[in-house]
């Protein structure tokens, strides 16, 4: 049986193709994203988020990123050592508003009017 | 062009497509660049979830007010006791108000005489979040149109873009207005408008939002439109259903069974 010209490069255009879809290999392989889901973020009052004296010094600074994100990124907040936390004030009076003053002892004293208890109830507010 | 050039550019580029091809079936990851999924892991993706509510009308109890007082207990929302003022999440509402342009004036009034609770409707394309020039308002993953209350300017154009009257402002210190104040949630302050949330503060915590709890009859359902098997999509089959106002293209997340 004779092979012809035609057929051959018919045969090489198959190897051609055949070889081309194997780029496409890690694709098919690749693994699949799982499907997301709403989770549910208990909250973990049972420590602080960070050692006190970086509280003392900085909560300022991590309660103005958490207002800032807090309402679009449902994601909470990782610690450094892991632990989740949702990016909520409540989080925080969960164990500090125990002390009715602990919020206004220190901002009386440094004079500072944070705008938080404008609409956020603060302990004193509380019934 | 003479034939001969012709056939050469033919092959040539014939050549070096089938180069490229075979070029890429050695070099297993030549055009894929390999990506970290795992920084999504905890990312909701947009247009997963969107949530809705059915309202039954048939249910509804006429001078019943349980829903609406479970909101304004639930969200500390204020009660100016003057209409010009009055600011509400979710009110009862006549039939002309909820549905001015439904075309079905004369069907009775066993149907129309009702009113109906009537709230945000969660718009899959919410004209207040585009109206908002600070981005206050805006849809969330979950299909809620949610309300950053720490970026609202007061400006009220979301108020002058919702063509359902669901958005209120605070024309006064609100916290005085309230009758019982709840400590598990924030109030709002004088100059910034407000609106339901939806929940979105119970439905963290795995909840139904408070109206529907709140509804002995079962008057309200809550539940994801994008999930086919959900108690709202199977009624939303079974049932002739309504949406306020349909012909702007919000396309609100709340029907009605009227």
């Amino acid at each position: 049986m004779k092979i012809t010209t035609r057929e051959v490069v018919f045969g090489l255009l198959i190897l051609v193709a055949l070889l081309a879809l194997r780029g496409f290999w890690p694709t098919v392989k690749a693994e699949k994203i799982p499907s997301p889901t709403v989770k549910v973020t208990a909250i973990d009052s049972t420590a602080c988020i960070a050692p006190t004296e970086y509280m003392r010094s900085h909560h300022m600074q991590l309660l103005n990123e958490w207002r800032n994100t807090g309402a679009r990124d449902n994601r909470p907040y990782v610690t450094a050592d892991g632990k989740k936390f949702q990016k909520s004030l409540d989080t925080c009076l969960g164990c500090h508003s125990n002390n009715t003053y602990f919020c206004i002892s220190c901002h009386q004293y440094a004079n500072a009017k944070p705008n938080c208890w404008n609409c956020h109830l603060s302990p004193l507010d509380k019934p | 062009m003479n034939e001969e050039r012709r056939e050469f550019i033919k092959k040539t580029s014939f050549g070096f497509l089938a180069g490229i091809g075979v070029t890429s079936g050695f070099f297993l990851n030549f055009l894929m660049e390999k990506t970290d999924t795992s920084i999504w892991a905890d990312k909701s993706i947009a247009g997963t979830i969107r949530w809705g509510m059915l309202i039954d009308m048939r249910k509804c109890i006429e001078g019943c007010q349980k829903c609406v007082d479970a909101c304004r207990l639930a969200h500390n929302v204020p009660d100016f006791g003057h209409s010009r003022y009055q600011l509400e999440w979710l009110q009862k509402s006549p039939y002309h108000e909820v549905f001015p342009t439904s075309g079905e004036d004369f069907i009775g009034k066993e149907r129309t005489g009702k009113l109906f609770p009537s709230l945000c409707n969660h718009c899959a394309e919410p004209p207040c979040a585009s109206a908002c020039p600070t981005q206050a308002t805006f849809k969330r993953f979950d299909g809620i149109v949610a309300l950053d209350y720490h970026r609202c300017t007061g400006c009220r154009s979301c108020m002058a873009s919702c063509p359902y009257g669901a958005i209120g402002f605070n024309w006064s210190e609100p916290r005085p207005a309230i009758k019982a104040l709840n400590a598990s949630y924030p109030t709002r302050e004088k100059g910034v408008v407000e609106k339901c949330n939806f929940c979105s503060e119970r439905l963290l915590k795995g909840k139904l939002p408070a109206c529907v709890e709140a509804c002995a009859e079962k008057t309200l359902t809550f539940g994801d439109l994008n999930d086919p098997k959900s108690e709202i999509r199977l009624l939303l089959e079974k049932n002739q259903t309504m949406q306020r106002k349909p012909e702007l293209g919000t396309l609100p997340s709340v029907f009605y069974i009227i």
